[in-house]
């Protein structure tokens, strides 16, 4: 049985402990249509598409678990409850990110539990240990795969299943040869064609983008789980310190200091951004500005999904290209 | 040495052949949807203007967006790169190239290279295809809309940047009795305003030159130069700076090649 999710921040280990399969919800190749009845034309394609799919019934989900992360995506909460057959739960991460809102955290935790419970899946201490313990696995096997090449086709297809299925899946790429690096930031990414893209204008890539590398980069807690609450306690310090989004408020600046360390050794950077995905667009244009004071080349590319139109995109990969190869 | 240009882009193709000092001859077609026999055809008929057949021809490089089907082409440069070397060539002191296609516009930051670029290619609004869908409503010529815009004595305000919408818009102005000119001062007005927008994203440093197809109507020059505050520069031909600069990096990729062979 799955159950849904959309964003990074929804700690997964409790659904499988809850004996679920945790399933990311990413639009898809339909044209939104039926959607466009019960969602506004300027919300993001992601959203559209992912309530599209559900329309269609293309979803087979227990339940869906929405955080609390951009205004659409709450709204979409909303709207998916009165418009579908499933369960919906909120679960509230906290909008401002530190210290202070840990204990918050937790009490979410445990009330995302309780509610999986309510749901037919009942956490113990022993599947939740084992599910923080897979996923660690599972997060460093990705993390090493992709400091070697990324693979966007496995990591969209382990989004998609339970840990232990998603463990067997990884195997460890051969090295690229030497080319043009570019770091593609953005929100999700779904659409492998567009990373072919990339690949055949000739560049490495490098991402921050909410389908890649920030599905797994994490900064582990040191804590012992001996009971259930230790469990909660370890997902909060592990999601607090969870790769950043810029839908959540950070202390000095930690997004962008990410974004800047990731591109150092990249010779340009690619703002992948979903059209109507405001919280990246207004984040863009300091950042922008950061990285060009540290002389790297930028450009943004704006997408609307089902991802179309590859030609238009592929002659501004060729021109940046042409700009930073020469 | 002779070497050659073709620039395909989304309604005309344009083919320039240069020696190493000039330019020798130009062509500029409608593209139809065989974009390898319009390829074909615009580089023979260029050839026939400057006196030469193919084997005179050291290098062919395509841009455009067609560029991937030109097959004789040794090699493939983006629009981006050819106009702003194909501007710099001709006005040294080109810093930034507004380029106003038939279905996309650019701007284009220019130092020695392209230095940065924004494209818009979602939208009609700011393109040629808007100028001829707004003249065919106008009941006139698009070679007409520069001289109909001098005569203008006001601007009407065309508040839509989609182009079904602003037709309507168009047709609402003929229907209250507006006169055709200051309709078009509108409509250059409204395209004027969305290029500035773009432009004012990259950065607009002078010398502004304006190359592609509608840099011909000197109504968008007029309306691009009041909402930018400054003079822009056209070149005599400014459809063909595309296809220009694919032949001067056809000369510079012959050169190149000697050079590895000869060291």
């Amino acid at each position: 049985m799955r159950v849904g999710y959309f964003c990074t921040f929804t700690p997964k280990e409790l659904i499988e402990a809850a004996g679920f399969s945790p399933f990311r919800i990413l639009a898809k190749e339909s044209i939104t249509g039926i959607a466009n009845a019960h969602i506004q034309s300027y919300s993001c394609s992601q959203a559209r598409g992912s309530l599209e799919r559900a329309l269609r019934a293309e979803l087979q989900l227990e339940g869906v678990i929405f955080t609390r992360s951009c205004d659409t995506l709450m709204r979409l909460a909303d709207i998916w409850e009165r418009n579908t057959k499933m369960r919906v739960y909120n679960f509230e991460f906290p909008t401002r990110v530190d210290e202070k809102s840990k204990d918050f955290l937790i009490s979410e935790i445990r009330d995302l539990a309780t509610t999986l419970k309510l749901w037919g899946g009942d956490i113990t201490l022993q599947s939740l240990k084992e599910s923080i313990e897979l996923y660690k696995e599972l997060e460093k096997k990705l993390e090493e795969l992709f400091s070697i090449k990324p693979d966007y086709e496995l990591i969209l297809r382990v989004q998609e299943m339970s840990v232990k299925e998603a463990l067997k899946m990884i195997k460890v790429p051969q090295k690229e040869r030497d080319k043009p690096k570019v770091l593609i930031t953005g929100s999700v990414c779904p659409f492998l064609n567009v990373f072919k893209l990339f690949e055949e204008v000739g560049f490495a890539i490098k991402d921050d983008l909410c389908t890649g590398t920030r599905f797994f980069s994490f900064k582990y807690p040191e804590i012992d789980i001996n009971s259930i609450e230790d469990g909660f306690r370890y997902l909060a310090e592990k999601y607090l310190y969870k790769a950043e989004c810029p839908t959540k408020h950070y202390e000095r600046e930690r997004r962008f200091r990410r974004i800047l360390e990731l591109s150092k050794d990249c010779n340009g950077v690619i703002f992948l951004l979903m059209k109507f995905c405001d919280p990246h667009f207004f984040d863009y244009p300091q950042l922008k500005e950061e990285l060009e004071e540290m002389g790297k080349k930028t450009m943004l590319l704006e997408i609307e999904f089902p991802a179309v139109s590859l030609e238009q995109l592929r002659t501004r990969l060729e021109a940046f290209y042409e700009v930073i190869s020469c | 040495m002779i070497f050659a240009g073709i620039d395909i882009g989304s309604l005309t193709s344009k083919c320039v052949i240069i020696d190493e000092n000039k330019i020798l001859a130009y062509e500029i077609s409608r593209v139809t949807p065989k974009i390898e026999d319009v390829a074909e055809m615009v580089y023979r008929n260029a050839l026939m203007k400057a006196n030469l057949s193919e084997k005179d021809v050291k290098v062919v490089i395509a841009t455009g967006y067609g560029r991937n089907k030109v097959k004789f082409a040794k090699d493939r440069v983006t629009e981006i790169t050819c106009h702003a070397l194909g501007a710099k060539y001709l006005i040294p002191t080109t810093r930034t190239v507004i380029d106003i296609g038939g279905q996309d516009s650019k701007v284009i930051a220019v130092s020695n290279n392209v230095e940065s670029f924004v494209m818009n290619d979602k939208c009609a609004a700011g393109t040629g295809r808007f100028l001829e869908v707004m003249a065919s409503a106008l009941g006139v010529e698009v070679s007409e809309l520069g001289e109909l815009d001098k005569k203008a004595e006001k601007s009407v305000s065309i508040s839509s940047t989609c182009t079904v919408f602003a037709e309507s818009e168009v047709i609402s102005y003929l229907a209250s009795g507006e006169k055709v000119e200051n309709i078009v001062a509108g409509v250059h007005n409204a395209i004027a305003s969305r290029i500035a927008a773009m432009a004012k994203r990259v950065g607009v440093k002078p010398d502004v030159v304006l190359t592609g197809g509608v840099a011909k109507n000197s109504g968008v020059k007029r309306a691009l130069e009041k909402e930018l505050g400054l003079e822009i520069k056209v070149p005599e031909e400014p459809q063909i700076i595309g296809a220009l600069g694919a032949a001067l990096i056809a000369k510079v990729r012959y050169a190149d090649s000697r050079g590895k062979s000869e060291g």
